[in-house]
């Protein structure tokens, strides 16, 4: 414990470069930082050696995050900071207005050295995160883990996965190139059919027509307003997390499984594998790129986003009144929302069993709604 | 509490009423009949132009109060005589009165301004069209007297005469043919006189094709070929002059190769022995196989050439084809293409060029073309299957890549469990 070096700065110190460091900075007090983050679950003593905390809490038991359907969470964060890493590259040759901005993509994709591959990894971590927040959503269903005390984590679960699929939205259009300028257009008709909200909403994203005002929008929201909203959303969750404590349903058992230092070690390889299969997926399975947006031509077969194919049915391709239909989303929306409110008791129609039961109605009802607006437009003889 | 609500309905009226009114107001006020646009004056009987004549005669005075000559001092009575200043017939058709022109008389009346250079100068318009007219199919026929030929009026009008750059003229370019074909589309007439249908071949044809559907005005009307008022159908040794005013290569061509003497010689016409006349089809490079058979008979050596020639043709344009092809799955990857764009227009100007080259019916002459088509095309190919080839590259690159995050994985797996048994 008695370490002379620590009283005493100009003595040279035993513990290299750390010991250097430490003498002059607190380390224990930056490495404590690290708890808000959700690494870390032990109170950290910030008058102690970093060293010595370190190896404490690398001992100390965790819960294993790296199996089971816990996962999805840690692979949510992982696949986000690699967006943020491709995405800061894509954003310094990239120009957000519609005379560029198609130009400046292609430089990147076509001209810069692996610009194409960083393009196509921010793609396909793109379509993996909306993906994987979505299976966590349906994993947070499934467990019934919006119950009470842990409302307030399926809430910001719920948010984190609207964030997710917003960021997939806006980000799709700055690319500029046709299909995704007309996805967008044939999106944007689908947040304009919902009532109250959709206006709105739609107003924030810069109207109904895809112009320079919406792509000007849609770039910050993309780099600057939605990631900033997810980050305090993460720090949200950790902070939640702390409080409620981690649940206890699924296939992990209740209680710690492991210790930090073999977490950290899982974590590190999950990243690496991550970063690999998006690496493959990126090479051997590229998106294709087209021709620049013209806002006078709708290239044949263009839908909007996979995400978007169900609302997209129900409102612009059945013969329902499109009041009634946005009515009928935005209360299914409204209803994930407050679905913690109202399962409340243990018996009846809303117990966790029957809970599961709507939950794959409601489901098996988004998948074939999906599969209409996937088909509608094939089955449909081109004019 | 519960008569509330009664007072609620009660006031139910008063509210929908002025609802009612601003929801049925638009339909109300669609429902009543649209007064119809009417000239803020009705029209005097007399003009500046027209004199009193309009009086009796309105309809031609409206006809000619829009024609170009009623803006530049031209009277009824310039052309019909009389007194435009009276209505009263004894004196308005008195002393001079020419009344109807016939149709033979027209021509000179029309020429004793037009053919007045003082008159004419101011205008910028030529004087020769008498002259020209004289010369004209129409006129040699109108000076045996045979009335029924066009004269004047029957292009230009009568009353309504407009210039030429004006899109309603009757002289208009894109209204020539129907003007021509007033007489030369009317089958009667022209059967009566031994004369083909040409109004209705023009209109089949590929130029009248480009006009009329493509517009492309530079394609020809009636008078390109045959002359605007001496208008008569160019001699057999002149049609081959006529065509290469515009399609010069063609002509230079068919000039250097064999056709052309021997044609002549056999006292056929250059171009229309081949292309016909009026119906002229569009190009199709596939007739090379088949026309010279036509003349020279199967199994020829000249059916030989021609099923050459095409064969050289289709072999560069298929070359072309499969760069193009190419060259859209590379933009899809994207590879830079731009450069390969350029460069296969080039390979398409050679094979342009190959088809009036084939009017010289030398091979030698045609492969300069072709050839060149040919190796620009695969020189395209071969640059794009050497950049996807890399794409192949890549794969392999993934491959070791694999072999590394492998390598990666198990040394820190290892890490990670001597962590655990040093503990």
């Amino acid at each position: 414990m008695s370490d002379p070096g620590r009283d005493d700065p100009a003595t040279p110190s035993r513990n290299g470069w750390v010991g250097w460091l430490e003498k002059r900075l607190n380390l224990t007090e930056i490495f404590s930082f690290l708890t808000h983050f959700g690494l870390v679950y032990a109170p950290v003593d910030t008058t102690r050696p970093v060293r010595e905390v370190v190896r404490e809490l690398g001992n100390q038991p965790v819960p294993s995050y790296t199996r089971g359907p816990r996962v999805l969470g840690l692979l949510a964060a992982i696949l986000f900071a690699l967006q943020g890493i491709t995405g800061v590259l894509l954003a310094y040759y990239y120009r957000p207005t519609p005379e560029a901005a198609f130009e400046s993509t292609r430089t990147i994709v076509r001209d810069l050295p692996a610009g194409w591959f960083i393009h196509q990894m921010h793609h396909w971590g793109a379509y993996l995160l909306v993906a994987i927040v979505a299976l966590r959503l349906i994993r947070f269903f499934w467990d019934g883990l919006y119950r009470a005390p842990r409302e307030v984590l399926w809430w910001s679960a719920v948010i984190m996965a609207w964030l997710v699929v917003q960021l997939d939205f806006t980000g799709r259009l700055l690319v500029w190139d046709s299909r995704s300028y007309w996805s967008t257009v044939r999106g944007l008709e689908v947040v304009w059919a919902v009532p109250i909200v959709g206006p709105v909403l739609a107003f924030f994203l810069g109207g109904r027509v895809v112009n320079e005002d919406v792509l000007i929008r849609f770039y910050v929201l993309h780099l600057l307003v939605l990631p900033a909203l997810y980050l305090a959303f993460l720090y949200f969750t950790f902070a939640t997390l702390r409080r409620v404590g981690l649940s206890t349903a699924g296939a992990t058992p209740a209680g710690p499984t492991t210790t930090f230092r073999r977490h950290l070690y899982s974590m590190l390889i999950l990243s690496v594998l991550v970063f690999a299969v998006i690496v493959t997926l990126a090479m051997l399975l590229p998106f294709r790129f087209l021709g620049a947006a013209d806002p006078y031509a709708t290239p044949h077969g263009i839908r909007p986003p996979w995400y978007m194919l169900a609302p997209y049915a129900l409102l612009q391709k059945s013969s329902m009144p499109a009041w009634l239909s946005g009515a009928g989303l935005l209360a299914a929306g409204l209803g994930l929302l407050l679905l913690p409110l109202w399962t409340r008791r243990e018996q009846g129609w809303t117990s966790p069993q029957r809970m599961r039961l709507w939950g794959v109605i409601a489901l098996g009802i988004w998948v074939a709604l999906s599969a209409a607006g996937l088909l509608i437009d094939r089955l449909q003889v081109p004019r | 509490m519960r008569t509330v609500p009664r007072a609620w309905w009660c006031l139910a009226p008063l509210v929908a009423a002025p609802l009612a009114a601003v929801l049925l107001a638009p339909a109300l006020t669609a429902a009543q009949p649209r007064a119809i646009p009417q000239p803020a004056t009705a029209p005097a009987a007399a003009s500046a132009a027209a004199g009193r004549c309009g009086v009796c005669h309105p309809a031609e005075r409206v006809l000619f109060d829009k024609s170009g000559h009623a803006q530049e001092a031209v009277h009824c009575t310039s052309c019909h005589g009389g007194n435009d200043r009276s209505v009263d017939l004894a004196v308005a058709h008195g002393a001079g009165f020419r009344g109807r022109p016939s149709r033979r008389d027209i021509p000179g009346l029309c020429a004793s301004c037009h053919s007045n250079e003082d008159r004419m100068r101011a205008y910028n318009l030529p004087v020769d069209q008498y002259a020209l007219y004289q010369t004209s199919g129409h006129g040699r026929r109108l000076a045996k007297g045979d009335l029924s030929v066009a004269v004047c009026s029957d292009c230009h009008g009568a009353h309504d005469i407009l210039p030429p750059s004006d899109p309603a003229s009757r002289v208009f370019e894109l209204n020539i043919p129907k003007t021509c074909g007033t007489c030369h589309g009317d089958s009667a007439t022209m059967k009566a006189r031994n004369r083909p249908d040409v109004f209705r071949q023009y209109m089949s044809s590929i130029h009248a094709h480009q006009l009329f559907d493509q517009g492309n005005r530079r394609s020809p009307t009636c008078v390109s070929c045959h002359g605007v008022h001496g208008a008569a159908p160019p001699a057999v040794g002149d049609v081959g002059k006529v065509c290469g005013q515009c399609h010069t290569a063609e002509r230079r061509y068919f000039v250097a190769g064999p056709h052309r003497d021997g044609l002549l010689r056999a006292g056929r016409s250059e171009c229309a022995s081949c292309h016909g006349d009026h119906g002229i089809e569009g190009a199709r490079p596939q007739r090379l196989s088949t026309l010279c058979a036509q003349c020279h008979g199967a199994g020829s050596s000249q059916a030989a050439l021609g099923g050459a020639l095409w064969t050289e043709y289709r072999g560069a344009a298929q070359e072309i084809d499969k760069a193009v092809a190419l060259i859209d799955r590379a933009e899809a990857v994207p590879i830079q293409t731009e450069d390969y764009r350029a460069r296969l227009e080039e390979a398409r100007t050679y094979l342009r060029e190959a088809l009036p080259a084939a009017h010289s019916v030398q091979r030698e002459t045609v492969e300069g073309f072709t050839l060149r088509a040919r190796s620009v095309s695969s020189e395209i190919e071969h640059e794009i299957y050497a950049k996807l080839g890399n794409l192949r590259t890549r794969k392999f690159v993934l491959l070791v890549f694999w072999f590394y995050v492998l390598v990666t994985i198990v040394v820190l797996r290892r890490f990670r469990d001597r962590g655990a048994r040093v503990k």
